[in-house]
Parts: C-alpha cells; sequence; structure tokens
C-alpha cells in the first residue's frame, strides 16, 4: 500500500483495522492505555495523515507544513501509529509505548517525538497553542493549515473558551479544530457532568464557522476537512459524532473504556479479541513481523 | 534625558520597539495590562501586527506564546507577576517549560511595587514557583541599564525565561556599559564582615543600608543576583569564605525564592549562619512601598539591622 496517499475505500478499512488492532496490541503490551478516546479518533486521523495534509516525513520540522495538534493529548497511541505508517520512525518502535525510556508516551510530546508538532496533555492548552501556531504561520504569510482536535470532556475547560474567542477576534482561518464528540469522560457520560450542549450552537456563537460530522465516515470526513479548510476569515469547527473505543467489541461505548487496565495475559487475550474479527467474522491478526520496516 | 530617568517600563517599552525593529519575529501580548507594562500605546503603535493584547485571558496568552515560540517566533507576554506565574502556572510549566518552547515572560509590578492593589495582586512567591521549574529561567533587574540587558539578552537566547519588571524610576546602579551574563552575580561592594545577597527592588535598598553601615565602620560584602536562576554558586562561596554570615533580602516570601537558593548552595557546600528578609510567610496589604518593606521587615534599616545582628552572633 502506498502511504503517500491513500484513497480507497478497501485501503482505507484496511488501514482502520490494523490501527484498531495495533492501538489495541500496544496498550495491552504496556499494561494500559488511554483505549476509548484513541480508538475514536481512527478514521479522523487516518484521513488528516494519508488524505489531507501536507508534511514531509523525512524532514519532519518542514517549514510550510500542515501543523497537527493533539489537544487530548492522550490519544498518542493513534497519533504514533500514523506516524510510524508515514515513515517518521519505525513500526516496531510502537511496541515500546510507555516502556522505560521510550519516545511514544501516553501523552504527546514535541520534544522526544519525530513528528509531534506541539506537546499536549493538560487538558485545555493545546488549542492556545495550535492559535499561537497559526498566528505564526500567518505571520510568516505561509500558506499552510494547522488542524487541532479537542475532547468533549477537554471543553469543560476554560482555557478552550479563552482560545475560541481569541480565533475568531483573529480571523484564524488557517486553523482547523475538530471535536472529537464521543459523549463520554472518565467519571460518566459528558451529559451526565457537565453537559456541552448545545455544542455546535456555541462555536457558531463564539464567531466559528461550525460543521457535523459521522467521525467514521471516510467520505464525510474528507469532505468536511475540506469545506473546513476552504472557509475564509474564520476558524473552523468540525464537531465529529464518534464512538468511544470504537471498534474493539470488549469497550466500545461503555463509560470504563477511557482507561483501561491489562493486569495479566488472560485480560490481553480477552481485549486483543475484541478488534481480532474483520468484517465477516473472521480472526483479523496483525503480523508484526511482516509489518515491520526493515 | 538620561535613561536613569526614565521609568523602567519606559526602557522595557524602547528595548522592545528596539528588538521589534531589528527582528521580524519578536512579538508583544499583554492581557489587558499593556498600559502598565508600558507597551500599550507605544507598541501596538508602533508595530499593530505584531502586537496582539489577548484581553484577560492569562492562561490562552500563555499557550499562544507557546505557539508562537514553537514556530521560531520570540513571544514577550506580560501581565501582572500573580498572573505572569501562578496563574497560569501549568501552562507554563507544560506548554512552555516542559515542551521547550522559549516564550519570555515578563512579570510587572513584583510584590510590594503593586502596592495599592494590595494583597490580590502582591505576589510574594514568583521567584520561588518559577525558580522550581525545570528549564526555566528566573531574572530581576534592578536597574535601567541592566533591564535594557537583560530584555536583550532574553530575545538572543532560546531559553524559556521569566522576568521581573519593576515599573517605576528607580536610581542607577550600572551605567550604559552594563552587559546582563545570567551565570554571573555582580559585587556591588566589597568588604569582609558579611555578605549581603539581595536581587531586583532590594538591591536598590541594600544600597541604602551599606552606606548607613559604612558610616559604623561595617563593611558588607554586597551580591547582587540579576539571575536567580541560573544562580551563580561561585561568587556566593567566594565571599561567604571570607565573611562566615549572611544576609538575603527579597521582595518575597522568605520560602523557596532567593534566600531559599542561598541556603540550598550553602548547606551543601559551606553552611554558615544565614538570615533571610522578606515577607515571613504572609500575604501582602495595600500600602505604599516603605510602609510595606517596613512592615515586612526587609526595608534598608532592616536590611542594616540584620546585617549587625548577624555580625554579632557569629
Amino acid at each position: 500500500m502506498d502511504m503517500d496517499r491513500v484513497e480507497s475505500r478497501e485501503q482505507l478499512d484496511r488501514l482502520a483495522k490494523e490501527f484498531r488492532y495495533i492501538i489495541t496490541d500496544i496498550m495491552c503490551r504496556a499494561g494500559g492505555g488511554h483505549i476509548g478516546g484513541s480508538l475514536s479518533l481512527v478514521e479522523i486521523i487516518i484521513t488528516l495523515y494519508f488524505r489531507i495534509m501536507n508534511i514531509k516525513p523525512d524532514n519532519p520540522r518542514w517549514e510550510d507544513r500542515d501543523r497537527f495538534v493533539l489537544s487530548k493529548g492522550h490519544a498518542g497511541p493513534t497519533l504514533y501509529t500514523a506516524l510510524a505508517y508515514k515513515g517518521y520512525f519505525k513500526k516496531d518502535v510502537l511496541l515500546t509505548l510507555n516502556a522505560n525510556g521510550t519516545e511514544l508516551p501516553s501523552h504527546v510530546d514535541q520534544v522526544i517525538t519525530p513528528g509531534v508538532d506541539q506537546t499536549a496533555g493538560s487538558l485545555g492548552q493545546g488549542l492556545s497553542c495550535a492559535n499561537g501556531i497559526a498566528l505564526a504561520n500567518k505571520l510568516q504569510n505561509r500558506t499552510n493549515n494547522v488542524f487541532c482536535i479537542v475532547g468533549d470532556g477537554e471543553s469543560q475547560e476554560g482555557q478552550i473558551w479563552e482560545a475560541a474567542m481569541f480565533a475568531a477576534q483573529h480571523k484564524l482561518d488557517n486553523l482547523v479544530v475538530i471535536t472529537d464528540y464521543n459523549k463520554m469522560q472518565i467519571d460518566a457520560e459528558v451529559e451526565n457532568i457537565v453537559s456541552l450542549e448545545p455544542l455546535v450552537d456555541k462555536w457558531r456563537a463564539f464567531g466559528w464557522e461550525v460543521f457535523e460530522m459521522n467521525g467514521h465516515d471516510w467520505d464525510e470526513i474528507y469532505e468536511t476537512l475540506n469545506k473546513a479548510i476552504a472557509v475564509k476569515d474564520k476558524p473552523s469547527m468540525i464537531v465529529a459524532h464518534t464512538v468511544k473505543a470504537r471498534g474493539n467489541e470488549c469497550y466500545e461505548n461503555r463509560i470504563e473504556c477511557h482507561f483501561i487496565n491489562i493486569p495479566d495475559e488472560d485480560e490481553r487475550k480477552r481485549v486483543i479479541g475484541g478488534v481480532c474479527t474483520d468484517d465477516e467474522g473472521q480472526p483479523f491478526h496483525f503480523n508484526w513481523t511482516e509489518g515491520k520496516d526493515e | 534625558m538620561k535613561l536613569h530617568e526614565k521609568e523602567l517600563r519606559a526602557v522595557y517599552t524602547d528595548t522592545l520597539i528596539e528588538l521589534m525593529t531589528e527582528n521580524s519575529n519578536v512579538v508583544c501580548l499583554e492581557a489587558d495590562l499593556g498600559k502598565s507594562s508600558g507597551t500599550v500605546p507605544r507598541v501596538w503603535e508602533a508595530f499593530p501586527d505584531r502586537f496582539f493584547d489577548v484581553g484577560v485571558a492569562e492562561a490562552n496568552m500563555i499557550g499562544i506564546s507557546a505557539g508562537l515560540a514553537n514556530e521560531g517566533m520570540v513571544p514577550f507576554c506580560a501581565t501582572f507577576t500573580p498572573f505572569a506565574t501562578r496563574r497560569a502556572y501549568d501552562q507554563i510549566t507544560i506548554s512552555i517549560a516542559y515542551a521547550e518552547n522559549p516564550v519570555k515572560i515578563v512579570g510587572t509590578a513584583p510584590g510590594v511595587t503593586t502596592a495599592k492593589n494590595g494583597a490580590t495582586h502582591m505576589c510574594f512567591q514568583d521567584l520561588a514557583i518559577m525558580r522550581a521549574m525545570p528549564n526555566m529561567r528566573v531574572y530581576c533587574p534592578a536597574d535601567v541599564y541592566e533591564l535594557r540587558s537583560v530584555v536583550r539578552y532574553m530575545a538572543a537566547s532560546k531559553k524559556p525565561e521569566y522576568m521581573q519588571l519593576i515599573r517605576e524610576v528607580k536610581p542607577a546602579i550600572f551605567d550604559e556599559s552594563y552587559e546582563f551574563d545570567p551565570h554571573q552575580a555582580r559585587v556591588l561592594d566589597q568588604g569582609s564582615d558579611i555578605t549581603l545577597v539581595t536581587t531586583g527592588l532590594t538591591t536598590i535598598f541594600a544600597r541604602e543600608a551599606v552606606a548607613m553601615l559604612n558610616q559604623e565602620n561595617i563593611h558588607a560584602e554586597h551580591i547582587h543576583y540579576p539571575s536567580v536562576k541560573p544562580f551563580d554558586v561561585e561568587t556566593l562561596l567566594e565571599s561567604v569564605k571570607k565573611t562566615n554570615a549572611v544576609v538575603t533580602a527579597e521582595n518575597q516570601n522568605v520560602i523557596g525564592g532567593l534566600g531559599g537558593a542561598v541556603c540550598e548552595v550553602l548547606a551543601e557546600h559551606h553552611p554558615v549562619k544565614v538570615k533571610r528578609l522578606g515577607a515571613q510567610d504572609r500575604f501582602g496589604e495595600v500600602g505604599d512601598v516603605p510602609y510595606l518593606s517596613e512592615t515586612l521587615g526587609f526595608s534598608a534599616k532592616d536590611i542594616a539591622g540584620a546585617c549587625r545582628e548577624l555580625i554579632k552572633a557569629k
């Protein structure tokens, strides 16, 4: 499969399946991880990295590249998988997730991980940083885009709304933000903690161009991102309706999926089993040896 | 007008305008206290495209600055010291220091110099908390010449840095030839009776204290630390080997700031008696600077008194 650009539905589906297997597998090997909010972003991050973003994996800090800020930094494993497939580092580095001395920590880190544009993980901060990046790129007369993904629970942070006002004030139309609206946070459903509704109206009221999409539908994601990129004089928000832990039968759409612990081999087999079937219900297995780069 | 006849904030603004003229990457950010820092209206008018007032949103200012620095810009962002440090502490820690984004944070009206704004705005912990942050450097210039040099140094350095900015006119200590080096403390007066360590505002008070002591034939070695971190260990140890006693004075709580830095160094390398002057683990209150520095115990008179007492106790 050519990893520069992946367009066919069949290849995208295959890629998503491999991503879900790998994300689950590396978390299981690490003894646990933020599986819910990682799996909810698989289609969106694949679309960004394999169909939308203008990047050069052999030159991670290329000045004219599109930038990506994963403000909900705990979804790092999905980004790392994309970066490995794009060639920023070898695929077997993914197996070091959260290991002692790793360059792939649970929350994204611009200093130690090739291809990560902005450190994040303390929620609410990444969108402000994305504002600064977008502002700098405008000052530098660049024509790139800055993409940022925020969480729905993260949107309870006041700083998100400080950043929302600033981006609109300064007409940051090179900024496209996506809310991973999987409707769940650590303790319970978002609506049972502090509701974000009406979320679309809120962003519109803050002066943003707002779109909604099914965050697991390839065509919708691609088309909506392109519409958002084309917006002028305003920042864009895409409220992506997603399913937390999408694609792992053991945890999909369950409150306990935010962070899983894998205490033993039995649990590891059970959770891996959750992503081990293909569309026909047949066993699916990603072969690390075959998948490994030379 | 001579440089030292100007307010420090005017010199901050002058220097920033010079830097922005020389380097198109330098940008200025404020959080609705630009008039207080001195950048509104002058920087705004001179560089409308590189001046950003984020409004009353300090956490956002820190994050935006981090993003700007990540892209190679040189952001100077300023607000009152409590809001520039403790209010946005996690944002500074993660988006700037941990991420190694070289933002230049300026805390204005440090400690008692916020005066009539009172306890809510009177930050006595910024040196301690900023010093405790890995990757962060902490500077406290004491006069306009030093301020100008520190600001120029910050614009050229690739490190996250925090600087206290006293706003008002203060007497000259240095002159046009001054060049800031964060690794070099300044011995302002030589003496062998006691070592007196100060930074920022208390350096000005200590000048007066040293003059009082000289009249009594007491000779304090007065060392000014423009950088609390990195901390120049050698200059302190060299002095203490002569004097065997240290008084520290700071416009801060005595816990964790300059006095803390001095005690850490001495405890490890050369234990001697130390008296730390500053707010004695209490909050501030409204008042003018002479009243507050006397009430809190770090006026020139208090500094001279502490030196006399410690010399007797040696």
